[in-house]
């Protein structure tokens, strides 16, 4: 488990997945934005997109700071 | 809960806690605590929040990004067990150091009858004679059962194995991100979902209500603390697994609740009991469905429906039975490390002379977790009961009841923990700090540069909302909750009088020679370091301070 953790592959695993998070949430900021415009409705879609697209941030810094430490 | 090496020695030794921990376990260990919360507190939003449940959990998921942020400042500069009950102990003295820490032990002693109860829901879905609607004492029965077998494994020192709960909550992260995935991308219909908030808003009360459940989806921070006397070079591995954890929950929190709201289903939604149609949400915080609601929304998911309906009863049931664990093992190592601050009477650190396990402290919270169970079942067990609530507590039951005390014990403990993070700011700016909430306020305090946490106040404020939307909103956690507090209160105050402890005040402690000893075997040595330069320094203004005058 240990080495998997530590592999290549799974850190890029992990970067794979944040990006499609990202991509999601650009989806659901993009479509929110066109069914409720600037209103207190679509706040929470907002909010969901944004996470997922900081989540893609905090996966690539991740990344980052394992190459630096590989 | 987790892993890892803890072996307790007789009374009066020192526990020794093997640093194993790794990032992903870190994160692992976090994620099969709070992750396992959605799983639970679902159905009972939607219940409660109908067309709003997105923004209670919105809400709620802003305070609870706060208190992430708290815990793992707290837990990066002071990495040992004990969690929010050491950090107010540490912040703010011994009595609210036991009222924090009480409330936390309500809270564990709930976690293990809730998550036991809602892992028998998942399961039912897959075996209908465990349903608790249709077979109430079989659900009942299975219940008690589970928590009995929950305390014999943790008193002859049986727990699941790191790489067991590792791998656990890395299938669960790759499902419950699959289901939304094929959710939002087949099944999403953003005017499906602005049409329910507008049709189907919710009043004040019962939003204020669904604000109060939805905290319990964000319950667990503990296990970031409990985590950091475990893990390698805490300062560094905390902030970071702690960031992505907290938004991990976020979004899957935040995800489940936008999609029950503005999913199409893919297959028609059954009537009702009266036989009219019901929406999704409804159909999701039914009584039928609200212990199980994330399974049946990944049933109706398109395409991966089909294959989550399988899996996901039987993954959620395993997810929330480590959880129900972590409450077992979580609330007799606090009592153990209360009762070592001279909180609690010296029972508490009691160990079992064969297993080395403390078996007293685990026999008294599960026979707590199972007198709770019964409060919350006996409606469903018998109509006098059911009569009596409806009378007296507006008929709330069942898991409900249960939600509503999880929500008090944990709204009370974060609360002291803003507070707590307040005062160490203040009081020991000396003790290096690698992570530092954002938004600070540079001033001085007592003649020397401190930061001051804009953001504690604003969670403060946040989570304090949720205490009193707890208080108005649960007939039963208004009376429950402050009872468990005062009934503590009074017999710490019997038992500190007994053992001539300063009753109000605090004992004294030597928090320097602790903090180098903490950092020292966290391994922190270059923190270590700093903060001995800092004291030097520290101790240095002060004596220039007190000669200046004369």
């Amino acid at each position: 488990m240990k080495r998997l953790i530590r592999s290549e592959g799974y850190a890029r695993a992990r970067l794979v997945s944040g990006s499609l998070f990202a991509v999601l949430g650009f989806v659901v900021v993009v479509r929110t934005a066109m069914t409720a415009g600037i209103s207190l409705n679509g706040l929470p879609g907002y909010v969901l997109g944004g996470a997922m697209i900081a989540l893609c941030f905090v996966r690539f810094r991740e990344y980052r700071s394992w190459k630096e430490g590989a | 809960m987790s892993t890892t090496s803890v072996s307790m020695k007789a009374a009066g030794d020192q526990p020794e806690l093997r640093r194993s921990v790794t990032a992903w376990g870190s994160f692992a260990w976090g994620y099969s605590d709070v992750g396992a919360d959605i799983f639970v507190g679902l159905g009972l939003v939607l219940g409660a929040a109908a067309g709003a449940s997105n923004v209670a959990f919105l809400f709620a998921g802003l305070v609870y990004v706060c208190v992430g942020l708290a815990y793992t400042e707290l837990a990066a500069a002071y990495p040992v067990a004990g969690g929010g009950q050491y950090f107010v102990f540490r912040g703010l003295g011994d009595i609210f150091g036991f009222i924090a820490g009480w409330a936390v032990l309500l809270d564990f002693t709930i976690d293990i009858v809730l998550f036991a109860w809602s892992c028998i829901d998942y399961l039912s879905k897959l075996l209908p004679v465990l349903a608790f609607t249709t077979h109430p004492w079989t659900h009942f029965a299975v219940v008690f059962l589970v928590i009995v077998g929950l305390a014999t494994l943790n008193v002859i020192g049986v727990r699941e194995s790191s790489a067991f709960n590792e791998i656990v909550s890395g299938l669960d992260v790759v499902s419950e991100t699959a289901i939304l995935f094929f959710g939002f991308l087949f099944a999403f219909r953003p005017e499906i979902l602005i049409h329910t908030m507008s049709t189907s808003w919710p009043s004040t009360f019962n939003l204020m209500n669904g604000v109060s459940l939805a905290i319990i989806s964000f319950v667990g921070l503990e296990s970031i603390s409990q985590a950091a006397q475990e893990t390698q070079r805490p300062a560094s591995v905390i902030p970071r697994t702690s960031i992505s954890l907290i938004l991990t929950i976020l979004i899957f929190a935040l995800a489940y609740s936008n999609l029950a709201l503005g999913m199409q289903p893919w297959h028609p939604i059954p009537l009702d009991a009266h036989g009219h149609p019901q929406a999704l949400w409804q159909y999701l915080g039914s009584e039928d469905n609200n212990g199980a609601a994330v399974q049946v929304l990944a049933s109706l998911v398109p395409y991966y429906g089909a294959i989550a309906a399988l899996y996901v009863p039987l993954l959620g049931a395993i997810l929330l039975l480590i959880s129900s664990n972590s409450g077992v093992f979580g609330s007799s190592r606090i009592a153990y490390a209360m009762s070592r601050a001279q909180l609690l009477p010296s029972i508490f650190q009691r160990v079992h002379s064969k297993f080395r396990t403390p078996a007293v402290s685990i026999a008294i919270f599960c026979g707590f977790a199972a007198l709770e169970l019964l409060f919350a079942a006996l409606p469903s067990l018998s109509k006098y009961f059911n009569g009596v609530y409806a009378k007296f507590f507006h008929g709330e039951n069942g898991i409900t009841f249960l939600g509503d005390l999880y929500a008090f014990g944990a709204a009370a403990s974060y609360s002291f923990v803003f507070l707590a993070l307040i005062s160490l700011r203040l009081n020991d700016p000396d003790s290096p700090r690698k992570f530092k909430m954002p938004l600070n306020i540079p001033m001085r305090y007592k003649g020397r540069r401190v930061e001051f946490p804009v953001v504690a106040v604003i969670g403060f404020l946040g989570i304090g909302s949720i205490l009193v939307f707890t208080m108005i909103t649960h007939a039963i956690g208004r009376i429950a909750g402050p009872s468990w507090l005062l009934i503590g209160v009074i017999c710490y105050l019997i038992y500190r009088k007994r053992k001539g402890y300063p009753v109000f005040r605090s004992r004294p402690h030597d928090w320097r020679a602790q903090q180098m000893k903490i950092l020292q075997e966290a391994g922190e040595l270059e923190l270590m370091d700093e903060y001995v330069a800092n004291v030097k320094a520290s101790d240095a203004r002060a004596a220039a301070a007190t000669q200046s005058p004369s």
